[in-house]
C-alpha cells in the first residue's frame, strides 16, 4: 500500500519512479527507498518528504516554521494513528477530530496544499470511500476538504474518485 | 507560546529536554493528565504546545521539531527517518514494555527481550558517529533518548553488551537540560511515576512485534 502511494506521489511531483523494497515490521510493512545519492531511506513520511525535496517543491513541506512543524505532525498522525485504526470506534473518533480541526480550514497546514493534505488524503481514502452518504454529511468538513484535495491537479492518480453530494439530503442530525 | 505537560507522562521528557536545549523562552504549564487543552481533539492529549497564532501542536515529536526549527536548525532525511522510526517502531514497543513491567508487574527480563532488537538498531548506528545524525546532538537524539530513558534508567543492565548505545546514552543524559527534565518529571521516584498514566492507556497491542525479536 505505502509503496503504491509513494509511486503515486512521484507521478504527482513529476519524478521518475524510484526503486522500492519493503521491510516487515510486526504485522505491517515499512517502505524502503534506494536513493541515488547514498543510503536507503525507510518510512512513509521520511520518503515522502525526501521526494518533495528532490522535486524542488519544498513549499509542500510548509513555508513558515509553524507550517513545517504542523505538516510533520500530521504526517506522524498519519503513520501512528490513521494507519493503525483497529476498531469502528477509533475510526469515528479520528474522523470527528479531523472534522473539528478542519472546521475553519481549507488545508491542513497554512493556506496552500501541503504534503500533510496529500498523505492524509491517501491514508483516509479507503475509509472515506466506505462511508454512507449520511456519514459523509456528518463529517461535513472532512468531506469538503477531501473532495477539494482529490480534485487538486495530479493528486488522485490511480485512486477512484469518491462522490460527494453537494446538497444535504438528510435533515440535521441532533 | 505555552507548553503544557502533565505529571507522570513519559512523553513529557523529550519536550522538556528540547525546550531546555532550544527554546528558553517557552512558558511551561503543568496540568493533570486528563485536562483537555487541544480544542479539536476529543480526548485529552499532553504534552501540547499552544503557538502564538492560536494553533496547537499535540505530537511530542512535532513539538520538539518546532523548538529546533525555531532555533534555526534545518532537518534532513536522517533526522526525519529517526523521528519516524521512534514514533512508529520504537514507541509502541516501549509502551508495551512499560505497561508490562509497571502496570502488570511482569518479570523484567521477559519484557526487556521485546525491546532488544530496537536497542541494537540504535547501538549499531552509533558505532561510527557520536550522535544519531552526526557530530552534534540533534532533535533525533533527544526524541530517541526521551523514549528509552524510562526503561534504561532502572534497567541499565540492558546496556551491558551495547557499548556504543551506553556511551551515547550517558552523553545525552549528562546534558544539563536533559538532567533538569528528568528531575522535574521523575522527582527522584523512578519509572513508577508513570504508573497512573499507563493505567489509563489502553493495553498496548505491540505484542505482535515481540515474536520478531528473537
Amino acid at each position: 500500500m505505502a509503496v503504491e502511494e509513494l509511486t503515486a506521489l512521484e507521478k504527482c511531483l513529476g519524478l521518475k519512479a524510484g526503486k522500492y523494497s519493503r521491510r516487515a515490521q510486526g504485522s505491517s510493512q515499512v517502505p524502503v527507498l534506494q536513493t541515488n545519492s547514498g543510503p536507503s531511506l525507510a518510512g512513509l513520511a521520511t520518503i515522502a518528504s525526501h521526494l518533495v525535496t528532490q522535486a524542488k517543491k519544498e513549499e509542500l513541506l510548509g513555508v513558515s516554521l509553524e507550517e513545517k512543524a504542523v505538516v510533520q505532525q500530521w504526517l506522524e498522525y498519519r503513520t501512528t494513528r490513521i494507519d493503525r485504526l483497529t476498531s469502528k470506534e477509533d475510526v469515528r473518533t479520528t474522523l470527528k477530530d479531523l472534522n473539528c480541526y478542519l472546521e475553519d480550514k481549507v488545508y491542513m497546514a497554512g493556506n496552500k496544499i501541503t504534503l500533510a493534505d496529500i498523505l492524509t488524503y491517501y491514508g483516509l481514502h479507503p475509509i472515506i470511500a466506505d462511508l454512507s452518504i449520511q456519514e459523509k454529511e456528518n463529517y461535513m468538513n472532512v468531506s469538503r476538504w477531501f473532495s477539494h484535495i482529490q480534485h487538486s491537479p495530479g493528486v488522485r492518480q490511480h485512486l477512484p474518485s469518491v462522490v460527494f453530494i453537494k446538497n444535504r439530503i438528510y435533515s440535521n442530525v441532533h | 507560546m505555552k507548553l503544557y505537560v502533565s505529571e507522570g507522562n513519559p512523553h513529557g521528557l523529550k519536550v522538556l529536554a528540547a525546550a531546555g536545549l532550544w527554546a528558553h523562552g517557552v512558558e511551561i504549564q503543568r496540568l493533570q493528565q486528563d485536562e483537555k487543552v487541544v480544542p479539536f481533539l476529543s480526548q485529552a492529549k499532553l504534552p501540547a504546545l499552544e503557538l502564538n497564532t492560536g494553533n496547537y501542536l499535540f505530537c511530542a515529536n512535532a513539538i520538539c521539531r518546532y523548538f529546533t526549527l525555531a532555533a534555526g536548525k534545518e532537518q534532513g532525511d536522517l533526522t526525519n527517518q529517526w523521528m519516524e522510526w521512534e514514533a512508529t517502531e520504537l514507541q509502541p514497543v516501549i509502551s508495551a514494555v512499560l505497561y508490562a513491567t509497571i502496570v502488570q508487574g511482569k518479570k523484567t527480563e521477559e519484557s526487556l527481550a521485546m525491546v532488544g532488537k530496537q536497542l541494537e538498531h540504535i547501538s549499531q548506528n552509533l558505532t561510527k558517529k557520536p550522535f544519531l545524525t552526526g557530530d552534534a546532538v540533534s532533535v533525533a537524539d533527544i526524541v530517541v533518548w526521551g523514549a528509552i530513558f524510562p526503561l534504561l534508567a532502572e534497567m541499565s543492565t540492558l546496556l551491558e553488551d551495547l557499548s556504543s548505545l551506553k556511551n551515547w546514552f550517558k552523553k545525552v543524559s549528562d546534558l544539563q537540560p536533559c538532567q533538569k527534565a528528568v528531575e522535574s518529571l521523575f522527582k527522584g521516584k523512578g519509572p513508577s511515576v508513570f504508573k497512573a498514566y499507563l493505567q489509563k492507556m489502553p493495553a498496548p497491542s505491540a505484542t505482535t512485534d515481540a515474536s520478531a525479536c528473537n
